[in-house]
């Protein structure tokens, strides 16, 4: 079986008392303890021009309603007023700034599920990296 | 004032080709090097009962900068062992209509970026079980 583990090493002095995270998970398959079984990574560059893009991995095949996948994504950018702009189909989630990361369950229930990535602003450049873990699609009869 | 976080993930799906993935981010404000300087500090929210879907992080309830240029943070862990439970997590838009993101199963977490431009970006939570079900999470803000 196969194992993928995510751990997270969080801190901050903001608070008098600094709060310390750490938190480890294996990536698991929907409801059972069965390891994921498929990763896509990559990586790719997004400018301002690109206007706003379906990102290249997951989609268009869905893996269906109520299946477990994990999406790391990270702005490699180095210029701190060059951010990408993360939308899951038509709601913005937020901006991934110069060095952000993001680590989330991704539902990719349908194709509505879509990643959507847009570099801003006026001549932002944005390097960036994706890792992608989910179940095995289904497979398909040759043509 | 400095947050920051690191991930750190391994895999061995591929038996020949060993995979890994870090990184690491200071959270800074939008635009800029300054660190982030709010947090909601770590929370913790325990469910029970009729499985519904409510809203754990309520904007209107946290002193955010509303919308625009903004590099708030959110983490939101499932406590839980039981692999076979799990949170679905939502995030609403605009026009009201509910997003889901993806399921927390146990020990999962997740560390996004977060708008927060209006009330319809509430992030909302469905357990799947009417057991008792733990989050914790916290809010990294400007």
């Amino acid at each position: 079986m196969a194992t993928t583990t995510a751990t997270l090493t969080l801190s901050s002095d903001m608070l008098s008392s600094p709060i310390n995270i750490s938190a480890s998970t294996n990536l698991a398959k929907a409801t059972i303890t069965e390891g994921l079984e498929l990763i896509e990574m990559g990586r790719g560059t997004i400018t301002e021009a690109d206007g706003s893009k379906t990102a290249e991995f997951g989609l268009p095949t869905a893996l269906g309603a109520d299946k477990a996948a994990k999406l790391f994504f990270v702005n490699n950018s180095t210029n701190p007023e060059h951010y990408i702009d993360i939308d899951l189909h038509d709601t913005n989630i937020g901006r991934l700034y110069a060095g952000d990361w993001m680590f989330i369950p991704f539902g990719m229930n349908d194709t509505a599920s879509e990643f959507v990535i847009e570099a801003e602003p006026s001549g932002a450049t944005c390097p960036y990296e994706f890792a992608l873990f989910q179940e095995p699609q289904t497979l398909v009869t040759h043509s | 004032m400095a947050t920051t976080a690191s991930i750190n993930i391994t895999s061995d799906i591929t038996e020949s080709l060993t995979t890994s993935v870090s990184a690491s981010m200071t959270m800074y404000k939008a635009d800029t090097t300054i660190d982030l300087e709010e947090t909601t500090g770590l929370a913790q929210r325990t469910f029970s009962g009729t499985p519904s879907q409510v809203v754990l992080i309520d904007v209107s309830a946290t002193a955010v900068t509303a919308g625009g240029a903004v590099a708030h943070k959110v983490y939101i862990r499932n406590t839980g062992t039981d692999k076979t439970k799990g949170f679905k997590i939502f995030l609403a838009d605009a026009a009201d209509d509910i997003e889901e993101i993806g399921t927390l199963y146990g020990q999962d977490w997740m560390l996004m970026p977060w708008l927060a431009t209006d009330a319809n970006e509430d992030i909302m939570v469905l357990p799947s079980s009417s057991e008792k079900m733990t989050l914790e999470y916290a809010v990294f803000h400007q």
